[in-house]
C-alpha cells in the first residue's frame, strides 16, 4: 500500500510570547521554535504502523523551505521510507488552497492508496487541507479519524463528532484521511536515530518540477488574504468577577456564553 | 454579494445550536452586505425542521433525499453543488462543527469557492466581507479579506455568534427535488458510536470543567457532571481526585497527566501549582473559581470568582441551562 | 587402640591415592570446564576496562571482601554472614590438607606443621563447630522466621537452592566432624575444649567397636571429599556462585560514583554502531554478567528500592535473578542452549514498566554488600528503548522539550533569565562570552522556568549578594544540564546538552560553578567529558557562615523541630551529607532529628528532572508520602532538603497525607535567605 503523509513544519507558538511584526500581517517568527507540527506527529506514526501492519510504503511530504529538512528527516527516522520537500521561492505566501493544490499535484503524480494528514495546523488553525485535497484528487475523506482500520482495499474508521460520539464511517480507497490527536502513541525519535537516516537524500521539488504555474501558487494562488493581525489584549491577571456567587456564576455564564464555552 | 446562504446542521431530527448561530451571522451579514438571506436545509423528512426555521428565517430551501440522512458530507456537497451551481455572487456560512469540518474545504473547492475557517466576527469594506478568525495557537487574531471572489464559504466558531429568537418570519418553505440521482458514495455511514462513560477524551476536547482539591472530601460529583454537561464539556481534575479515586486516572490533567488544549478550561477549587497548569497548551479561556485571592490559579485565569465552589456550581449550572434555552 | 588412615586403606582393590587422585582430576576437570563455560559467556559480553587503579580495587576486595563491611547494615543475616565467610576461610585450608591426606596421611600444608598445625586444628575445629552452628540457625531462620525480603514472587524463587547449599555445608562439617571424631575416640580423648567438634562426635561414638570407628574415620573421609568437590562444581550452577565470585567482583566493582556507563567502553563513535544498549544479552558488559552471576539473592537491594516500596514492579534483586536464570538457560553449562524464540530480554524478561519505575537513586547499589550495580544496568536497557522509540509517552514530551528548547518546560530560550525580573534590588548579572565572575550560578531548566523552583533561583542570588560574593549566571547560553536525559537513555542529546554547556563555561572566565541542584551538580561533575570545578550550593553556603560572610537567626525556624532529607544526587551519588546539616546547625537553636532512613540510606522522594513528568500507575502510594510520613515519625515540623525536586514531591507529599500546616518543606537555599540576619 503506498501511504503519502502530509507534514507541516510550525512555529511553536503555544508557549511563547507572540509579537505582531511590523507590516501587521503576521507576527514576528525569528525567536520561535518551528518544529513539526503536532498533529501531524500522529499521522506519520498512524502511517507507519499500517504499513508495519499491511506492508507497503510511506512517503512524507511537506509543502515548506529549507529549514524543514529536519522534520522530514524525523519523519525518515519514524519509519517514513522517502520524503520530499516541495519548495520554490514562488509558494511563499500560499494560503491552505494554494498549499492543498501544491499536495495534490505531488500526490496525483504518484501512487496512493491512502493520504493522511494532521486534522488541524498550529498555526493557521485553518484544518482544511485535507478536505480540500480530497476534493482536488476526487476522492473521499475525512477528519478528526481515529481507529483506522483497512483490509481488502476497503477502510474502515471512527471519526469523532462531540462530546464522546463517533461516527463509524467505511470508505474505499484511496481516500484521504485526517488524523485526530491521540489515535495513536508516537515513538520516541533519538538523536541516534535522526543521525541514521542521515545519509538518505530528501529531494527537494520546485514549481517546474511539479509541473506547476506560478499563478496557481503563493499569493496569486491563494483565495484569501490575511489583512490584519493584532494581539488581544492581554489581562495582568484575572479579571474577578465580583458579586455574590449567584450573581458571579451569572455574569461569568453570561462571559461563557459569550466567548464559546458553552458548546452544544 | 447577492446572497446569503446558511447551512443548516442537524443530527438525529434535531437542529443544532450551529445551524442558529449561523443564521444570527447570516442576517447580520445579509443585511450589512444588503443580501437576501437563504437557510438551506439538506436531509430527509426534515419538516418539522422546516417550520422551525421558516420562523426565523426569510427563506427556506429543503432538499430532501434518504441520503442526506444522516450527515454525508459527500452527499451534501454534490447537492450544494448542484442548487449554487448558477448562483452568485455568494456567501455561505455554516457552523465550524466537527462534522461539518469534513464539508466546509471540499466545497470550497468543489464550488469554486473562497474559504475561511472558524470566524468568529466579519465586518465588511467597501461592500466586501472580511473575517475574522484566530491563528497561532488561537493567539492571534487575524483579518482577511477574499480578494475578489465570488463564492465564499465561511465557518463559524461556535458560541461567537449569538442568536435571538425573533419568531417574526414567515418563510415559504420551498422544497427542491433531489439532485443526485443515481449517484452512489465512496464513503459510507455504518453507525454512531458512544463512546464509553469512561472513555472521554479529556486531551481533544474544547471545553473542560476541571475540579481540584476543593471540592472537599465528599464531593457531589453529579453537581459537576451536570456543569460539564450544560456547557457541553468534559470534566477534569488535579492529581488529588485521582489519588482520592473520585475520577480515573486519565482525567488528570497535568505534566504527568494528560495535555490538554481546550478553548475553555473552568478549573474549580485547583490552586494552580505548576504541575498542574504545565498540562493546559495553547490558550484557553480560563476561568477559576476559588476561595482564597492568592492562589496562583488567578495569575493565569483571563476570570476568576473568589467563592466558595458549591454556592457557584449549581447557580452556573442553572444559568448555563437557561441560557442555552 | 590404632586407627587406620585412609591413604593407607585401598577401597574396592584401588589404592586410596590412586583413587584420591581419579576424583581430584576428575573434579577438577569438570570444574575447570564448567567455569569456562561461565566465563565463555563473559568473553562474549561488551567490553569495560575494569583494570585500572588497582589500588582502589585492592582496598574495595579487602574491605567489602574479605572485610565484609556493609554486611552489618542488616544485622542479623550480616553477623551470620560473617561467620559463615570467617568459617570458610578458615576451613578451606582443611579442605586442602584433607585433599593431601588422601595421598599421604601424614599430609599437611606447609606451614601448618607443627605447633602452627596444631593451633590451627584447635582453630578449625572451633570453627567447624561454629559454622555448624550458624547453618543450623540460618536454615531455622529461613525456614520459621521467613524474614521479608528472602521472599519471591511464586515461580521465580530459589529457595531450594539456598537448602541445599545449607545442607551441604552442614554435611561437610558432619563429615569432618566424623571423621575426626573417630579418630579421637580411637586414639583417646585430649582436653575437650581444644577440639570441640571432635570431641562432641566422639562422644556419639563412644563404646563403638574399632572396626565401626575405623569404618566411621575412613567413610567420612571420603565422604567429605566427595561433598567437598559437589560443592565445588554445584556452585557455578546455582545462586551461590557469589562464593566464587563475589571477591573479583567486589575487585571489579564500578569505581566511578555517579556517572553513567558510555554506550560501548572504547568507542567513540557510538551512534555508528549497529546496536544501542541492551538489544541482545551480551550487550551487558562482562562485569555486568558477573555481577548476574555473583549476586547472592540476600534481597537488600530490593529492601531499599523506593520503586519498589511503593508498589511498582521494579525489584532490582529480580533482574539480577531474572538476568542469570536467562544466562543459565540459554547458556548452559551441558546441551545445546534452547532458542530463545520470540523472547527479547529487554521487553519480555525485564518488562518496560520495570525499566522505567527506577529512579536512579542508588540505593539498591549502595547496600549490596558486594558491589552490584543497577543504575547502568538499567540505563542501558533504556538505551535499548529508546533507540526502538519506546519511550512512554508522558517522558517524550518533556525529552521532546529538551530537545528542542533545551528545557523540558517548553520555555522559550530568552525567558531563561526570567526569574531574576522579581529580584528587588538585585542585579543579576547575564554573563557574555569573555566575561568573568567568580562563581557561576547554573540554574539549570528547573530553576529558570519551574515557578516553585525560580523561588529557590531567586534565594540563591539573594545569598550570594547579601555576602558580597561576585557571581553571574549564563542565561540564553545555559542549556539543560542532561542528567535525566543521560539516565533515560537518550545518550544522543545528552551529548549535545553537554556541549552546549561546555562551550558556554570555556567562553567565560570563573573560579566555580554553583548550582542548587543536585542533578546539574552531579551531571557537570561525574557526566561531562570535561572537568569543571563545581559545588553544591550547601557547600557554597557552609563556607560563608564559616567565613563569618553571612549570619542566620532562628526567627524564622522559631523553635520548630527541623529534620534533613538527604537527595540521592547530593548524598549517595556524591557524599555530600554533612555541609547541608552543618548549615542547618548553624541556625541558633535549632532543634535538628535525623530520621531513621537518612545520610546513604535516605529514601528517595521519587526522582528528579524528566521523571517528573512520569507516574507510574502500579504505584500504590507515592514515595514523598512515605518520606513525609517518616519525618512525621520523629515529630519533624520542618523538612529541609537540598533538592529542588525533592521539595516539589515533598511539599506535594504533605498535602496529600494530610500534614498541611503541620509540617512545612523548604529548600536549604530557602532556609538560609529567609534566615538571613
Ligand atoms: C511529580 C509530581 C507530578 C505531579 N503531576 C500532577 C499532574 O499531572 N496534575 C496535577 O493536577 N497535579 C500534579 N501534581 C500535584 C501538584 O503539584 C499539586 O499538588 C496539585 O495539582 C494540587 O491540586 P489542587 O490544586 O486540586 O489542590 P490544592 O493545591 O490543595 O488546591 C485546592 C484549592 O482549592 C481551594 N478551595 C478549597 N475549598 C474550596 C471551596 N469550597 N471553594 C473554592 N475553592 C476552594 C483552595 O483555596 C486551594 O487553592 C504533581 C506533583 C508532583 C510532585
Ligand atoms: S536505583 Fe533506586 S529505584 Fe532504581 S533499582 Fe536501585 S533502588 Fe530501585
Ligand atoms: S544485588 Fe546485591 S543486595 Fe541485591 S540481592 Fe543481589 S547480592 Fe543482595
Amino acid at each position: 500500500m503506498d501511504i503519502i503523509v502530509c507534514m507541516k513544519w510550525t512555529p511553536d507558538t503555544s508557549e511563547a510570547d507572540l509579537t505582531v511584526d511590523k507590516e501587521g500581517k503576521d507576527i514576528r517568527k525569528d525567536d520561535l521554535d518551528f518544529d513539526m507540527n503536532d498533529w501531524d506527529r500522529f499521522a506519520i506514526e498512524e502511517a507507519v504502523q499500517l504499513k508495519e501492519k499491511v506492508g507497503g510504503k510511506v512517503t512524507a511530504v511537506a509543502v515548506a523551505p529549507e529549514d524543514a529538512e529536519g522534520m522530514l528527516r524525523e519523519c525518515l527516522a519514524r519509519g517514513a521510507d522517502e520524503a520530499y520537500q516541495l519548495w520554490d521561492d514562488a509558494f511563499e505566501g500560499s494560503d491552505g488552497y494554494a498549499v492543498a493544490a501544491i499536495l495534490a499535484k505531488f500526490i496525483k503524480d504518484r501512487p496512493h492508496d491512502l493520504v493522511l494528514t494532521g486534522t488541524l495546523a498550529d498555526d493557521d488553525c485553518g484544518g482544511q487541507i485535507g478536505g480540500m485535497v480530497a476534493a482536488m484528487l476526487d476522492i473521499p475523506g475525512s477528519t478528526l479519524v481515529s481507529k483506522i482500520q483497512i483490509s481488502d482495499g476497503k477502510l474502515t474508521c471512527h471519526r469523532e463528532l462531540e462530546g464522546g460520539l463517533y461516527e463509524s464511517i467505511e470508505m474505499d480507497l484511496p481516500a484521504v484521511l485526517s488524523v485526530a490527536t491521540g489515535l495513536n502513541e508516537p515513538r520516541f525519535v533519538s538523536v541516534r536515530a535522526v543521525r541514521k537516516v542521515a545519509a538518505l537524500e530528501i529531494p527537494t521539488l520546485e514549481l517546474g518540477d511539479l509541473g506547476l504555474e506560478a499563478s496557481a501558487v503563493g499569493s496569486d494562488g491563494s483565495r484569501i488574504r490575511i489583512e490584519l493581525m493584532e494581539l488581544p489584549p492581554e489581562g495582568e491577571g484575572a479579571e474577578i468577577i465580583t458579586g455574590k456567587a449567584e450573581e458571579a456564576a451569572a455574569k461569568l455564564a453570561e462571559i461563557l456564553k459569550e466567548k464559546g464555552g458553552i458548546g452544544s | 454579494m447577492k446572497e446569503i446562504f446558511v447551512l443548516a446542521e442537524h443530527r438525529k431530527q434535531q437542529l443544532r445550536d450551529t445551524t442558529w448561530e449561523a443564521l444570527a451571522a447570516g442576517r447580520k451579514l445579509a443585511e450589512d452586505l444588503g443580501a437576501e438571506l437563504t437557510c438551506l436545509l439538506l436531509g430527509s423528512n426534515v419538516d418539522a425542521m422546516a417550520d422551525a426555521l421558516a420562523k426565523e428565517a426569510p427563506r427556506v430551501l429543503v432538499v430532501e433525499d434518504p441520503r442526506l440522512e444522516p450527515f454525508h458530507p459527500d452527499a451534501c456537497m454534490q447537492t450544494l453543488k448542484a442548487i449554487l451551481a448558477d448562483r452568485g455572487p455568494f456567501m455561505l456560512v455554516m457552523g465550524n462543527s466537527n462534522a461539518l469540518l469534513d464539508l466546509a474545504p471540499g466545497l470550497s473547492v468543489t464550488l469554486d469557492a473562497a474559504l475561511a475557517t472558524d470566524c468568529f466576527k466579519f465586518e465588511v469594506r467597501d461592500g466586501k466581507p472580511l473575517a475574522w478568525r484566530q491563528m497561532y495557537s488561537y493567539k492571534v487574531n487575524t483579518l482577511v479579506s477574499f480578494k475578489d471572489a465570488e463564492r465564499i464559504v465561511a465557518t463559524l466558531r461556535g458560541g461567537a455568534f449569538a442568536f435571538t429568537p425573533s419568531g417574526a418570519a414567515v418563510a415559504t418553505v420551498e422544497k427542491v427535488a433531489s439532485p443526485l440521482g443515481g449517484t452512489t458514495f465512496r464513503r459510507r455511514f455504518v453507525g454512531y458510536v458512544e463512546a464509553e462513560k469512561g472513555d472521554v477524551d479529556v486531551a481533544s476536547a474544547d471545553i473542560i470543567v476541571s475540579v481540584g482539591r476543593g471540592i472537599g472530601d465528599e464531593p457531589d460529583m453529579e453537581m459537576f457532571e451536570s456543569l460539564a454537561e450544560a456547557m457541553g464539556g468534559v470534566l477534569a481534575c488535579s492529581r488529588p481526585i485521582v489519588d482520592k479515586n473520585l475520577l480515573p486516572k486519565y482525567h488528570q490533567v497535568g505534566t504527568s497527566g494528560v495535555e490538554v488544549k481546550p478553548k475553555v478550561y473552568l478549573a474549580l477549587g485547583i490552586s494552580g501549582a505548576f504541575q498542574h497548569v504545565g498540562g493546559i497548551k495553547g490558550s484557553p479561556l480560563l476561568v477559576a473559581v476559588n476561595k482564597d485571592p492568592r492562589a496562583p490559579i488567578f495569575r493565569v485565569a483571563q476570570y476568576g470568582i473568589v467563592a466558595d465552589l458549591n454556592q457557584v456550581v449549581p447557580a452556573l449550572t442553572d444559568k448555563i441551562k437557561q441560557l442555552k434555552g | 587402640m590404632t586407627i587406620q588412615e585412609p591413604a593407607n586403606v585401598a577401597l574396592a582393590g584401588i589404592p586410596a591415592p590412586g583413587l584420591a587422585f581419579v576424583i581430584l582430576v576428575a573434579a577438577l576437570c569438570l570444574f575447570a570446564y564448567i567455569m569456562n563455560r561461565r566465563i565463555d559467556l563473559l568473553r562474549k559480553a561488551m567490553p569495560d576496562p575494569r583494570f585500572d587503579d588497582i589500588g582502589e580495587r585492592i582496598r574495595l576486595a579487602l574491605v567489602y571482601g574479605f572485610g565484609q563491611w556493609k554486611q552489618p547494615r542488616y544485622l542479623v543475616g550480616g553477623i551470620i554472614h560473617i561467620l559463615l565467610f570467617a568459617g570458610f576461610m578458615i576451613l578451606s585450608l582443611r579442605s586442602l590438607t584433607l585433599i593431601g591426606r588422601g595421598f599421604s596421611a601424614e599430609f599437611n600444608l606447609p606451614g601448618l606443621t607443627g605447633s602452627v598445625g596444631m593451633a590451627y586444628e584447635v582453630l578449625k575445629d572451633y570453627a567447624v563447630l561454629m559454622v555448624l552452628v550458624v547453618c543450623i540457625v540460618a536454615i531455622i531462620r529461613r525456614a520459621v522466621f521467613k524474614p521479608a525480603r528472602y521472599a519471591h514472587a511464586p515461580g521465580q524463587g530459589h529457595e531450594a537452592e539456598a537448602y541445599v547449599i545449607l545442607g551441604m555445608v552442614s554435611a561437610l562439617m558432619l563429615t569432618d566432624m566424623i571423621y575426626d571424631g573417630s579418630h579421637l575416640a580411637a586414639t583417646g580423648h585430649t582436653d575437650a575444649g581444644l577440639l570441640p567438634a571432635a570431641t562432641v562426635a566422639s562422644l556419639f561414638m563412644a563404646g563403638s567397636s574399632p572396626a565401626a570407628l575405623n569404618a566411621l574415620h575412613i567413610g567420612g573421609y571420603w565422604a567429605h571429599i566427595l561433598i567437598f568437590f559437589g560443592f565445588l562444581n554445584y556452585l557455578p550452577m546455582s545462586k551461590h556462585f557469589h562464593v566464587i565470585t563475589a571477591i573479583p567482583n567486589v575487585f571489579f566493582a564500578n569505581v566511578d560514583k555517579g556517572r553513567i556507563k558510555p554506550v560501548r567502553h572504547g568507542v567513540d563513535e557510538w551512534m555508528d554502531l549497529d546496536e544501542c544498549g541492551i538489544t541482545r544479552f551480551e550487550s551487558f558488559t562482562w562485569k555486568h554478567v558477573l555481577d548476574f552471576y555473583s549476586c547472592a539473592d540476600c534481597g537488600r537491594c530490593t529492601d531499599n528500592c523506593p520503586a519498589n516500596a511503593v508498589g511498582r514492579s521494579l525489584s532490582p534483586r529480580m533482574i539480577s535473578i531474572k538476568a542469570r536464570d536467562y544466562a543459565y538457560k540459554y547458556y548452559p553449562v551441558f546441551g545445546t542452549a534452547p532458542d530463545p524464540g520470540d523472547i527479547k530480554f529487554v521487553g519480555d524478561v525485564i518488562t518496560e514498566s520495570e525499566i522505567w519505575a527506577c529512579t536512579t537513586c542508588g540505593a539498591c547499589e549502595n547496600e549490596c554488600p558486594i558491589l552490584i550495580e543497577y543504575i547502568d544496568k538499567i540505563v542501558d536497557m533504556r538505551r535499548y528503548l529508546v533507540d526502538q522509540g519506546q519511550v512512554p509517552q508522558s517522558l517524550q514530551k518533556p525529552m521532546q522539550a529538551i530537545k528542542k528548547k533545551g528545557n523540558a518546560y517548553g520555555g522559550a530560550k530568552g525567558k531563561r533569565a526570567a526569574w531574576t525580573k522579581e529580584l528587588d534590588g538585585i542585579e543579576v548579572k547575564e554573563l557574555k562570552a569573555g566575561d568573568a565572575t567568580d562563581l557561576l550560578f547554573f540554574v539549570d531548566s528547573c530553576g529558570s522556568f519551574d515557578p516553585r523552583i525560580q523561588e529557590l533561583s531567586r534565594s540563591l542570588a539573594r545569598i550570594l549578594a547579601k555576602s558580597s560574593t561576585d557571581f553571574g549566571i549564563l542565561g540564553q547560553d545555559e542549556t539543560d544540564s542532561g542528567n535525566e536525559i543521560r539516565r533515560l537513555g537518550e545518550e544522543g542529546l545528552f551529548e549535545q546538552l553537554a556541549q552546549k554547556n561546555i562551550a558556554a563555561f570555556q567562553d567565560r572566565q570563573f573560579k566555580e560553578i554553583v548550582a542548587f541542584d543536585p542533578h546539574a551538580f552531579n551531571a557537570i561533575k561525574n557526566d561531562y567529558p570535561e572537568r569543571f570545578p563545581i559545588v553544591h550550593a550547601s557547600q557554597v553556603i557552609d563556607r560563608l557562615i564559616k567565613a563569618g560572610r553571612i549570619r542566620l537567626s532562628s526567627d524564622y525556624l522559631a523553635g520548630r523541630v527541623v529534620t534533613y532529607h538527604d537527595p540521592c544526587y547530593l548524598g549517595r551519588h556524591n557524599q555530600i551529607y554533612y555541609e547541608p546539616r552543618q548549615v542547618i546547625q548553624a541556625v541558633p537553636g535549632v532543634r535538628f532529628r535525623d530520621m531513621e532512613r537518612s545520610f546513604d540510606r535516605s529514601f528517595c522522594c521519587s526522582g528528579g528532572g524528566v521523571m517528573l513528568w512520569y507516574e507510574s500507575e502500579e504505584e500504590k502510594e507515592r514515595m514523598g508520602e512515605r518520606r513525609v510520613r517518616m519525618a512525621e515519625q520523629i515529630g519533624a515540623q520542618v523538612i529541609v532538603t537540598g533538592c529542588p525536586f525533592c521539595l516539589i514531591n515533598l511539599e506535594d507529599a504533605v498535602k496529600t497525607t494530610g500534614n498541611e500546616g503541620k509540617i512545612e518543606v523548604i529548600d536549604l537555599v530557602e532556609l538560609v535567605d529567609r534566615s538571613l540576619v
